[in-house]
């Protein structure tokens, strides 16, 4: 799965802890999503949609 | 850098661990002692066992820890918890095959030990591949 995370976290001048902050979870476990290293679940996806104020469709689609 | 909640989180996981740890050592102190001072059998597989009751409080801690951290974190445990089962699980079956043709016996007690062990490379290795 990719995802835009990265670009909209840095459209905010957020760095990963700030966003961490926001979705209660660890920095590490920013890095890992916007890495795609891990696909966040279905709650925590929902989560940083609403943050950002987007569907989860325009945040992650699947790799072609 | 640790947000908030992991703080929180690392925090009150690091005090009840220490706290049980420190129990550990001084009733287990106080095990080795009470087992030389009583005669009857029974008092002694007692008393031998006190030491368990802190050591179930670290575990509790961890169980603790385990249910709060986020996901992501729980995906990290679940594979170094698998590992160390899987690893201490071969090392003990190959030392009882060992044991058979006259190697070295094991105490028991040894087993926990090496489980939190490789739980713990696990545990440093996939944090550290995933900083």
């Amino acid at each position: 799965m990719k995802n835009r995370l990265r670009v909209l976290r840095a459209e905010r001048k957020w760095s990963q802890a700030d966003l961490a902050e926001h979705l209660g979870v660890s920095r590490q476990t920013v890095n890992a999503i916007e890495t795609g290293k891990y696909d966040p679940s279905l709650p925590l996806a929902f989560e940083i949609a609403r943050l950002f104020s987007q569907r989860i469709e325009e945040i992650f689609f699947p790799e072609p | 850098m640790q947000t908030t909640k992991e703080q929180r989180i690392n925090r009150e996981y690091t005090r009840d661990f220490l706290l049980a740890m420190v129990a550990y050592v001084v009733v287990l102190v106080a095990s080795i002692w009470g087992t030389q001072q009583v005669d009857a059998q029974w008092a002694k597989w007692l008393i031998a066992v006190l030491p368990v009751f802190p050591v179930a409080f670290a575990l509790r801690a961890f169980l603790r820890y385990l249910s709060q951290i986020d996901e992501f974190q729980q995906h990290l445990q679940l594979q170094a918890i698998g590992f160390a089962a899987g690893a201490a699980g071969i090392t003990t079956f190959t030392l009882g095959l060992l044991e058979n043709v006259d190697f070295p016996h094991l105490p028991l007690v040894w087993v926990m030990p090496l489980l939190i062990a490789f739980w713990g490379i696990a545990t440093c290795w996939l944090h550290w591949r995933s900083r």
